[in-house]
């Protein structure tokens, strides 16, 4: 009997869901988000697929339910504790301005108003020792107010926590004993680390977000239950591992950006499949159009990261978005063109989408130009309007002074050259050269622009992989339950003794084990990846340093030199350098299947599908439009050449050549004849 | 002129744009020192054959506008063929960049097929340049007092580093190795540019980029001119003054007068303040870029700033005032009086522009420096020093910000606590924002800032607070900010109130408060939403008191508004005025 994992990345809009059986090709299916109970859909999506749940194996998903609390400000009221003379260090948010040239420049609201953040007397010194002991009398005017006024979450944040976390435990303990019910938010169990105001906004973010998240997760638990499936339920964390809902739980602000690490983390095992090491993945949807890298076969990880201007301290994987997709806008001012940052949405969406959209997109250039067919979309469940598309590009280019087909291709220009000198402008920050690295191209819009990125970029190798649209569902399939625990440790390295470093890894080894134990995993299942944040003495930020267990110190220093040469051009071997955190990632293994089929060894359906005339560089080419299911390893052809499925469609222009890998990739090349 | 079409022109615009962050992201990644990479100190632009910019990094707003000058002044005086191929050029001279020897400019020319096509040029704040005290001395009166002095000199002749003209620059730092390291950093960032821009002509050539660039420039002049042509003619003053110059004198005056005709503006600042002795001077390169500052706040403020920008504004400035410095005037503070400037353009021409214009802000860096030998760390010396937040102004539709840093500053982040107090021998006692600092208004001033600090080695204070006579002012009726003041506590003594001192010694328990300035209001207070009053109360901004005095709303016992009483007292204030 066939066994399946199955994964499912539920969207704004819709919810992409593979399934991985023992013993055949992976499948995919697409169904309307649910809003109103976000585990509707993804059920229903998944019974189509799988008829008896009982036989899925693993479960995970994305979800964006956290992060859609928080965007649309429907978390629950919290209430701040913070210790005596450094309560608006979280109103004042570090004082920094985000803009630049604004006169009238607002910072970003913050989750709890000044009135709901309160004091306790209580201090400690920079190195966790104790200054002024915790002084209860004073939280009993807080238990007031939270009983009075009803209350239901508090996050507590108190100066060095995190070299120190007795303080913020006792008033735990205090708040416990007086209202039972309460849930409790402590700063240093969201994030051991130095910062007040980072770690405080963490600790808010996670009691907001926490009813919501917690809420929607037993109701799938449950819902899943009653249908027979008897995995346990995982989502995807923001570091790009998984983990149990029970623990997600617990800390709901480590799943907030769930869906989109999926592609990069999907990019990582592409990257050990097809032995590539460097990848500049790309998700293009409709509005946005995420960027971000794999190097070395590892997803490129920051350490914090900021939701509409409020920062979050915790691992998770590096994207940067750009506003530019299949829904920007083409618009003229004073005579010069420009595309986006407008974007028609899906809402009234481009002009062919029949919608009301009047305004020309890229979408409807690409649809205008040929390069996209009236039912390319989801198989033709979703038919374009092409006179809409026409009539708009029409329209602007009349008014422009162009004739339409150069008028559309220069829409595509323009955008292909923004998102170009934007990804150019990330990899350039990071040190990497883009030329260095194969493009992947993946989202519903990603594969028709493929190959006019790799052209702006000079880089020669392009790869779509099978599955597009749920690219990201599969990653989830691809990767480990992962929990990550810090220990700020602010020493000079050239002071520390190797038994206290080996101490307190053994001691966040100790606290993963347990916490990954718990989530059934054996012992010989569970592995831990060390790493510290070190900078030079006098610096500010740090770069995490991965630290193999026992290796020797002066390997992990000079590693740090390395990595400084790496990310800013230079280093200084002479320098002292510091430790300021030691991390630890825990990872329990997740059983897969022998082997990841994802693409049928002799295709079932024929590939061609007929052909239609489309634009390149102003001339017309008859170009030949085939089916991917129908194409397998070792399929070879020279543009043009459109391939279409049900999640996106693949542009090949004329100077570029296809083929079919081992994994049922689509590896584009340009052609060197 | 060669016609090239708008899909070419706006690859263009676009790709110059894009070069210019890539050479910020450049230097960002390369630079040494935290004021750089973190602070964002720093400002690059990508200029062509002829001096104009082609696109530009948003850095720090206050060198908006001033690289292509020092570019020009090097062709004024040495003619452009003094560029050569391979070479790079260092220059600080306070006179010809306008801002502190500090700011180190960078400038690569570049070639294309053997002609000149374009300049790649940074500027970003060097740590140390060999002044008479670390960083920048507080008490100058002499340039030469402030570091050493640089024109135009060639750091790279065809293609080769000049090992000598280097090392003279290491020699002359106390921290020479950062500074050599982040004149690297610029030089890669010119490197960057320098990449970019022969890219771009291999790909589109030279007679394409010219017409697309003229195309550009046209474009924007004709925003712009289209803006400055909807303000109706005519004259808008406005005045105020610098506390002194640093070195005890008189408040200095700083005088605005702005003439709109047609589609063109003149800013001319005659009137203002000679050349002062102290180091609150500033070269007439600055004066320019911080004029353009407050025109961009104003004008067209979404468009990315080039070559066809600025050409509606006109400056003005006669000789010898603190905004035009000759040699041998002290520049050390040099920002001081152009925050004032800025705010100042904005109040002269907020009458015609209501929808724009803001109440003005709490002024200045307002920089706390304390230096000693830290006893925990093998009596090392340390140097600490801070710019502190204030309160911005209030605008039509909304409250000015509390606790922000001030305009010409970059991405500045004040220190967390936690981190602070690992790094210097002092404790935080608290930092928060200021009540009722805020001018009130129907839309209120922003709150300024306190932070206290309890010193715990023997140290000395250095301090350069500013704008207490002329403290963030309100518009359209909106009441004036607080004014700042910094108060010492030294354990068994007199308690002290300073301003700006030059070292003076603070022992251990002393405690330190800096309070800065609030922002302006915006309209007449008793127009103010009484709710509006009483949530601003409830937050701590306002206290009852003040809500009551200013902005005659009454709360009760319970904090809801008292309704009735708020109208009497709003129909009686009316009364007496």
């Amino acid at each position: 009997m066939s066994r399946y994992r199955v994964s499912a990345d539920i969207g704004g809009t819709f919810t992409d869901i593979v399934v991985e059986p023992s013993d055949g090709p992976v499948f995919i299916g697409k169904v309307a988000t649910t809003p109103d109970n976000p585990a509707g859909g993804v059920i229903n999506g998944i019974k189509d697929l799988v008829s008896d749940l009982s036989q899925v194996d693993f479960f995970v998903h994305g979800t964006t339910v956290g992060l859609n609390a928080f965007l649309e400000r429907k978390g629950q009221r919290v209430l701040l504790i913070t210790t005596a003379g450094a309560r608006d260090s979280y109103t004042i948010a570090r004082g920094n301005r985000h803009t630049l040239y604004e006169l009238r420049y607002q910072k970003p609201k913050q989750l709890v108003p000044r009135r709901d953040v309160h004091e306790v007397r209580g201090r400690l010194a920079w190195d966790g020792r104790v200054l002024e002991p915790l002084n209860r009398a004073d939280l009993e005017p807080i238990i007031e107010k939270i009983r009075n006024e009803g209350i239901k979450a508090v996050a507590v944040c108190l100066l060095h926590a995190y070299a120190y976390p007795q303080h913020e435990l006792e008033v735990r303990e205090a708040l416990a004993a007086a209202l039972p019910e309460l849930s409790v938010s402590l700063s240093h169990e969201i994030a051991r680390e130095w910062r007040e105001y980072e770690r405080a906004s963490s600790a808010v973010m996670s009691a907001y977000v926490a009813p919501v998240v917690q809420r929607y997760l037993s109701s799938l638990q449950q819902q899943l239950l009653n249908m027979n499936m008897m995995a346990q339920v995982h989502i995807m964390q923001s570091s790009g591992g998984v983990t149990t809902a029970d623990n997600a739980r617990k800390n709901p602000v480590f799943t907030l950006l769930s869906g989109p690490v999926g592609g990069t983390i999907a990019g990582t095992a592409l990257s050990a499949d097809t032995h590539r090491p460097n990848l500049l993945c790309v998700d293009m949807g409709g509005t946005s159009f995420d960027v971000s890298l794999v190097i070395d076969g590892k997803a490129n990880a920051t350490l914090e990261t900021e939701l509409e201007g409020l920062p979050l301290l915790m691992s998770i994987v590096d994207i940067h978005t750009i506003g530019t997709g299949g829904g920007s806008i083409a618009w003229l001012e004073n005579g010069a063109m420009r595309v986006g940052p407008h974007s028609a949405g899906s809402i009234p969406g481009p002009a062919c989408y029949g919608r009301g959209g009047t305004e020309p997109t890229v979408t409807d250039a690409n649809l205008f130009l040929g390069r996209l067919g009236t039912g390319s979309l989801l198989s033709g469940a979703m038919s374009l309007d092409e006179a809409a598309a026409r009539e708009a590009i029409e329209r602007l280019a009349h008014e422009a002074g162009l004739e339409r087909t150069p008028f559309a291709e220069g829409v595509l220009a323009i955008s292909n050259a923004t998102m170009a000198d934007a990804m150019r402008t990330i990899t350039v920050s990071q040190g990497v050269d883009p030329r260095e690295f194969t493009l992947v191209a993946f989202g519903g819009a990603g594969p028709m622009a493929a190959a006019f990125l790799a052209e702006e970029l000079d880089i020669g190798e392009v790869l779509v992989p099978r599955f597009p649209g749920a690219f990201s569902a599969w990653g989830m399939l691809q990767t480990d339950l992962r929990h990550d625990f810090t220990q700020s440790f602010f020493r000079r390295a050239d002071a520390v003794e190797y038994g206290v470093l080996e101490e307190c890894y053994e001691a966040l080894e100790l606290e993963g084990k347990a916490s990954v134990s718990q989530e059934g995993f054996a012992e010989k299942d569970i592995s831990y990846q060390r790493s510290a944040d070190m900078r030079y003495t006098g610096q500010e930020y740090t770069i995490n340093v991965p630290v193999p267990a026992a290796i020797d110190m002066a390997t992990t220093i000079s590693d740090f030199h390395a990595a400084h040469q790496r990310r800013y051009g230079h280093s200084n071997p002479v320098a002292p350098v510091e430790y300021v955190n030691l991390r630890v990632a825990a990872f329990g293994a997740v059983k897969k299947f022998a082997k990841t089929h994802r693409v049928s060894a002799a295709a079932k359906v024929s590939a061609a599908v007929g052909e239609r005339s489309a634009v390149f560089n102003g001339v017309a080419h008859k170009t030949p439009v085939l089916l991917r299911d129908g194409l397998s390893t070792g399929f070879r052809s020279n543009g043009p050449v459109i391939i279409e499925e049900q999640s996106a469609t693949t542009v090949v222009p004329p100077d570029w050549q296809a083929e079919v890998d081992a994994q049922g990739n689509i590896l584009l090349r340009r052609r060197s004849d | 002129m060669s016609k090239v079409d708008p899909i070419t022109t706006e690859i263009i615009r676009n790709a110059f744009i894009a070069i210019a962050k890539d050479m910020n992201a450049t230097l960002i990644r390369s630079a040494f020192t935290p004021v750089i990479y973190e602070g964002k100190d720093c400002s690059v632009a990508l200029i062509d054959e002829n001096g104009d910019v082609l696109g530009q990094s948003l850095g720090l707003p206050l060198f908006l506008g001033n690289l292509e000058i020092c570019v020009k002044l090097i062709a004024d005086q040495h003619g452009w063929d003094y560029f050569k191929d391979g070479d790079v050029f260092y220059m600080n001279d306070s006179y010809m960049t306008g801002t502190h020897l500090n700011d180190s400019t960078i400038i690569t020319p570049i070639f294309w097929r053997g002609r000149r096509v374009g300049f790649a040029a940074s500027r970003a704040h060097w740590l140390d340049v060999g002044a008479k005290d670390p960083g920048t001395p507080v008490d100058s009166h002499e340039i030469y007092q402030e570091g050493v002095r640089w024109g135009p000199t060639r750091l790279y002749e065809a293609g080769k580093p000049r090992d000598d003209v280097i090392n003279l620059l290491r020699l002359n730092s106390r921290f020479g190795e950062a500074t050599v390291g982040d004149m690297n950093a610029q030089i890669a960032a010119g490197r960057t540019g320098e990449q970019r821009l022969r890219a771009l002509f291999d790909r589109f050539g030279a007679k394409t980029i010219a017409a697309a660039r003229d195309e550009i420039f046209k474009q924007t002049e004709m925003r712009e001119r289209e803006a400055v042509e909807a303000l109706p003619d005519g004259e808008y003053r406005a005045e105020g003054y610098l506390d002194n110059d640093g070195l005890g004198s008189d408040p200095l005056l700083v005088k605005v007068r702005i003439t709109v005709k047609g589609n063109s503006m003149t800013l001319d600042l005659d009137g203002s303040a000679k050349q002062a002795r102290g180091p609150v001077n500033c070269g007439m390169t600055q004066t320019i870029a911080a004029a353009r500052v407050a025109y961009k706040l104003l004008i067209c403020s979404d468009v990315s700033p080039n070559g066809g920008s600025f050409r509606a504004l006109e400056v003005t400035v006669p000789r010898k005032t603190i905004f035009s410095a000759e040699e041998p005037a002290a520049c050390g503070w040099y920002f001081s009086s152009l925050g004032l400037l800025i705010d100042l353009v904005i109040k002269a021409l907020a009458p015609v522009l209501p929808d724009k214009a803001a109440g003005a802000h709490y002024g200045d860096s307002m920089v706390i420096t304390v230096a000693g030998l830290d006893p925990r760390n093998d009596n090392r010396f340390y140097l600490m020093i801070e710019p502190t937040t204030g309160g911005w102004g209030a605008f039509d539709g909304g409250d000015g910000a509390n606790s922000l840093i001030n305009n010409v500053n970059g991405s500045f982040k004040d220190l967390p606590i936690e981190i602070f107090e690992s790094k210097y021998p002092i404790q935080i006692l608290s930092y928060g924002i200021r009540q009722d600092s805020g001018g009130a208004g129907r839309y209120r001033g922003g709150n300024g800032t306190y932070r206290e600090y309890l010193v715990q080695a023997d140290s000395n204070l250095f301090l350069w607070f500013e704008r207490s006579k002329t403290t963030g002012w309100g518009i359209f009726g909106g009441a004036d900010g607080a004014a700042p003041n910094v108060i010492v506590r030294r354990p068994g003594e007199e308690t002290l109130e300073f301003l700006k001192i030059n070292g003076i010694k603070v022992g251990e328990g002393t405690v330190i408060r800096s309070v800065t300035g609030g922002g302006g209001g915006y309209g007449n207070a008793l127009e103010r939403d009484p709710k509006a009053v009483r949530e601003d109360v409830l937050d701590g901004f306002v206290s009852s008191d003040y809500a009551r005095s200013a902005y005659c709303v009454v709360l009760t016992d319970n904090l809801e508004v008292d309704i009735e009483g708020t109208s009497n007292l709003r129909t009686e204030r009316i009364g007496i005025r």
